[in-house]
């Protein structure tokens, strides 16, 4: 019997074959990550500590979701996200102070960063940000689809490597693979990988498994509690974002694991789907 | 069956300590400063402000006071409700996650003590604009209370409190577990651009370009000794009359 991991390498090669993009109402083509036990965490990690845990089969997103396919959502549904609703959003510009971020009223999906800094029009391949995590899992029941577990994301994202990043990643290399914050701090604007903001979802290489952006562009919620929670409703994203920088947090890994609350709505937050096999 | 008691307890002395003194620790170092000023009636308005989101009661999303509410707040009331109830959303990754022998080390930054929220725009201007009176409602505070929250520190940082290093060396030396104190007079140094400080080993440790804001340097006497006197020659190179401690 195959190993879990050459198990899911090989079926993503029959995946990547056998299903249509359209299969589960969004467009993305997903990638087979079979059942079995799979070692996570990291040792020494307080929050995320070194284990193993058994898993069912499912189907991931190989790319985060995009502008154009929650515009179906809202045309199909006429859904109105936590931030036009609350106007509420938080946005950014270059020169504020670290994890400074600006609320916003006029911002929503459709102008992640607020209607001065611009809409979408020209970003429709795009991950969708400035969504709650109460509005992702609005998508997903239409859809017919659910978030990652924190498990489910980190065994995907990490396609087998047991360290911080997938194979061939390194601190130096990363902006091969990801779009991150290049800049010491947020004073000054940082095009260096060619985007300032999000960009378009698989601009960068993907992960072993063909997973792209998990290390970067918008960080991506996932289901799930963590003990520091301390029974309070808190939604957790996990990888890294256009935003993340070195100096700053530094979480565009594979391991740390953030938090934030269930209805905010951030322009570096999105989202990625799943499909669990019956 | 007493022998089943003495095992129990010494199983639980090899096997908690380790834990539980580091989370204590960082329990310790959360743990905000709750000001007695108006305190009753903030906490009843917080209590009765309407919830932005009316979709799911066990979170209300982000809750701020109402204009109106908010202006007829005294100056000490709208403190309490600062240091209380931050009022927007933190992003995903503002968080400092626990780290092994947290006692053991001086951090270049002070955690967040906010959960999943952040002080409004409002907020810090309302502590800026104030500066005077936030320093010395602090320093009436702490002198009270003998206690310096998190909430304080970070409320000093942000209005580059210098004038507030004698004290606060002064607050560290009786209460030197709060290692924090030692972060904070590292910020504060940090925000003047201190010369001496800048170029220093410690701050290449702390704030180089290869940190972030999880970073510590290793709690010792030295790096006790050394962190207090320069924020004392720090202070006076801002205020050379002042009298040496």
């Amino acid at each position: 019997m195959l190993q879990p991991i050459k198990r899911y390498i090989l079926l993503t090669l029959i995946n990547s074959i056998s299903y249509s993009p359209t299969l589960f109402s969004q467009d993305s083509l997903f990638v087979c990550v079979p059942g079995g036990t799979y070692q996570v965490g990291q040792k020494n990690h307080t929050q995320n500590p070194l284990r193993k845990i058994s898993i069912n089969s499912f189907y991931i997103a190989a790319h985060e979701l995009t502008n154009s396919a929650f515009e179906k959502f809202v045309q199909a549904t006429g859904y109105i996200t936590e931030a036009e609703r609350y106007k509420n959003a938080l946005v950014f510009e270059p020169g504020l102070k670290e994890f400074r971020w600006l609320t916003d009223s006029t911002a929503y999906w459709r102008y992640p960063n607020g209607i001065m800094r611009g809409g979408i029009e020209k970003k429709m391949d795009h991950p969708v940000t400035c969504i709650s995590f109460n509005d992702a899992l609005a998508y997903c029941k239409w859809a017919g689809v659910r978030l990652p577990t924190l498990e489910e994301w980190e065994i995907a994202a990490t396609a087998g490597t047991p360290s911080k990043y997938f194979r061939k990643v390194t601190k130096t290399n990363i902006r091969r693979y990801a779009n991150i914050w290049h800049g010491y701090d947020h004073l000054q604007p940082d095009h260096t990988d060619g985007f300032l903001y999000t960009a378009p979802v698989a601009s960068f290489k993907p992960n072993p498994l063909g997973l792209y952006d998990v290390l970067g562009n918008v960080f991506e919620f996932c289901s799930g509690s963590l003990p520091r929670d301390n029974g309070r409703k808190v939604a957790h994203a996990r990888g890294g974002s256009w935003w993340c920088s070195a100096n700053a947090c530094s979480f565009f890994n594979t391991k740390d694991i953030g938090s934030v609350n269930p209805h905010a709505s951030f322009s570096n937050q999105g989202f990625r789907v799943v499909k669990s096999i019956r | 069956m007493r022998y089943i008691l003495l095992l129990t307890i010494a199983f639980l002395a090899v096997n908690t300590p380790a834990y539980s003194q580091m989370d204590a620790y960082r329990e310790f170092r959360a743990q905000p400063s709750v000001p007695p000023y108006g305190l009753p009636k903030i906490k009843a308005l917080i209590s009765k402000i309407k919830p932005q989101s009316d979709e799911d009661n066990s979170d209300m999303g982000i809750s701020p006071l109402s204009t109106k509410d908010y202006d007829a707040l005294s100056l000490r009331e709208k403190f309490t409700y600062a240091m209380i109830h931050p009022e927007m959303y933190a992003q995903n990754c503002a968080i400092f996650v626990p780290q092994a022998k947290e006692d053991q080390k001086i951090f270049g930054y002070l955690i967040s003590w906010m959960n999943e929220e952040t002080w409004s725009n409002r907020q810090l201007e309302f502590l800026e604009k104030n500066r005077d009176s936030v320093m010395a409602i602090i320093k009436e505070s702490v002198t009270r209370s003998k206690r310096m929250g998190v909430n304080y520190k970070d409320a000093l940082v942000e209005i580059n409190a210098w004038e507030m290093i004698p004290f606060l060396i002064s607050y560290y030396k009786k209460n030197k577990k709060d290692k924090d104190v030692l972060t904070t007079l590292m910020l504060l140094m940090k925000k003047g651009n201190y010369a001496d400080f800048v170029k220093s080993q410690s701050y290449k440790n702390l704030y180089g370009v290869a940190d972030n804001y999880e970073s510590s340097m290793t709690f010792n006497k030295a790096n006790e000794a050394l962190t207090l006197q320069r924020a004392q020659a720090y202070f006076h190179s801002k205020k050379p009359d002042a009298p040496t401690n």
